[in-house]
């Protein structure tokens, strides 16, 4: 590697600039975490209008609901992630400077979750409370959401920064993440109903667990897919 | 603000690196071999143009210098940092350029005062609509913005600079021009793809790609 550091300078404040931009960006483009959060609560509205609004049939399907209408919306907004900052050049001045990109990516998928997924779980005991589930279920089921949510927005990383590599677009996105999600979704859906009324319980555990190895491994990956990504418009 | 000497990541090179040495580099484009076997070495305060018909791999040899494509063999050293300006500008189209350009220098630990900045962007004349999100402005004022990060460069940094000139007009091409004249005067070093002269008046070397069938 020939003299990649501009400048010896702190990492911590480079990260606190990369971060102070990306909040910059979210804010300027909410409308697009809007559109997500409709996505979310238009698939959980969905359920009853096609179901009915019989108790007996809605309670036990809501929380297997809620978590695949929070997968879809958030696999909805992963294309975006590192397109517009690779399409720019600004991914190459981030390989450029102090910070590594594996900070830069695990950066991104902070505020992209904090930008999306905070809103979905605002709305969470609403909707849940719409498919009869009772307040006593909402804990466990925010919690496992919470973690959840997070594992997928690691997902995303490692997906959309290797899309970005392929150029292959969205369809490639879905395809590489959905299967890894699955095992999201299975603890996720066990963590959110436990049966001993307990909150911690070895599903949460699990979870937590796969949330561990993605936040090591996403943000390497993600960099090492970044290492050569380049705007299209470079000859 | 001291560089940090580091090493090809294809292997050490023998040659001590004063600025930059490019030895025997071999750039592969897909399955396209663009450039066979390259050796080039550009000292302290010393500029080089590349020049060379279209396709002729001047972005893609700046982007290997710049670590962003691994050359297929050969060593890139560089002891100095490195500033990347490339055909991207690397601005986010909904900030404004002044936000962008305080961005760029909190990303790379430099100062971002106020007048520093300020100072920065009257260096390209790009004070009157810095203030405008990136997206309303013109090609060539987006790259007076870009290049208005050459004001904030350490002085021993090595500038790479893909046609640094397209689009300007006469006035922002004269202070790209006094940039560079002072950039080498303090010790920097300019390696810039470019169909136009730039830079005129100062000794510069050439190195002349060409294309490969």
């Amino acid at each position: 590697m020939t003299g990649r550091m501009m400048n010896t300078g702190n990492i911590k404040s480079s990260l606190g600039a990369q971060i102070r931009r990306d909040i910059a960006l979210g804010w300027r483009g909410r409308g697009q975490a809007l559109v997500m959060l409709g996505f979310f609560l238009i698939i959980i509205t969905l359920f009853p209008l096609a179901a009915g609004p019989d108790e007996a049939q809605l309670r036990p399907i809501a929380i297997p609901v809620i978590w695949i209408a929070a997968m879809l919306a958030s696999l909805a907004g992963f294309t975006r992630i590192f397109a517009d900052d690779v399409a720019c050049g600004w991914v190459d001045q981030v390989a450029l400077s102090p910070l590594p990109l594996a900070l830069y990516a695990l950066a991104r998928a902070a505020v992209h979750w904090a930008l999306t997924a905070l809103p979905v779980l605002v709305v969470t005991p609403l909707m849940g409370l719409m498919l009869y589930l009772e307040p006593v279920g909402m804990p466990p089921l925010l919690l496992a959401l919470a973690l959840g949510t997070m594992a997928l927005t690691l997902l995303g990383l490692i997906g959309a920064a290797l899309t970005e590599g392929a150029r292959g677009g969205t369809g490639l996105l879905a395809v590489l993440v959905l299967p890894l999600a699955v095992p999201v979704l299975i603890f996720g859906v066990l963590a959110s109903a436990p049966a001993d009324g307990g909150i911690v319980t070895p599903h949460l555990m699990l979870l937590g667990a796969v949330l561990l190895v993605l936040l090591a491994l996403a943000p390497l990956v993600a960099a090492m897919a970044l290492a050569e990504a380049e705007a299209e418009t470079g000859a | 603000m001291v560089a940090e000497p580091t090493q090809s990541r294809i292997g050490a090179s023998d040659r001590p690196a004063a600025g930059l040495v490019i030895d025997g580099v071999v750039l592969v484009r897909g399955m396209r071999v663009i450039q066979p076997a390259l050796s080039h070495v550009i000292a302290p305060g010393g500029m080089t143009l590349l020049t060379g018909p279209n396709g002729s791999g001047k972005s893609s040899l700046l982007r290997a210098i710049a670590g962003r494509l691994r050359p297929m063999a050969g060593t890139i050293t560089c002891a100095a940092p490195i500033l990347y300006i490339g055909h991207a500008d690397g601005l986010a189209t909904a900030l404004s350029g002044r936000r962008n350009l305080g961005d760029w220098a909190g990303l790379n630990g430099l100062p971002v005062d106020v007048d520093v900045i300020e100072a920065a962007l009257a260096a390209l004349a790009a004070g009157p609509f810095a203030d405008l999100p990136v997206r309303m402005l013109s090609r060539g004022q987006r790259r007076r913005l870009a290049l208005a990060r050459l004001a904030l460069s350490p002085a021993q940094a090595l500038w790479l600079l893909d046609e640094p000139a397209a689009g300007l007009d006469r006035a922002a091409e004269a202070g790209l021009d006094r940039l560079i004249a002072a950039h080498l005067d303090r010790g920097g070093m300019v390696m810039a793809a470019t169909h136009t002269p730039l830079a005129t008046g100062r000794t510069h070397a050439e190195l002349a790609l060409e294309a490969q069938p």
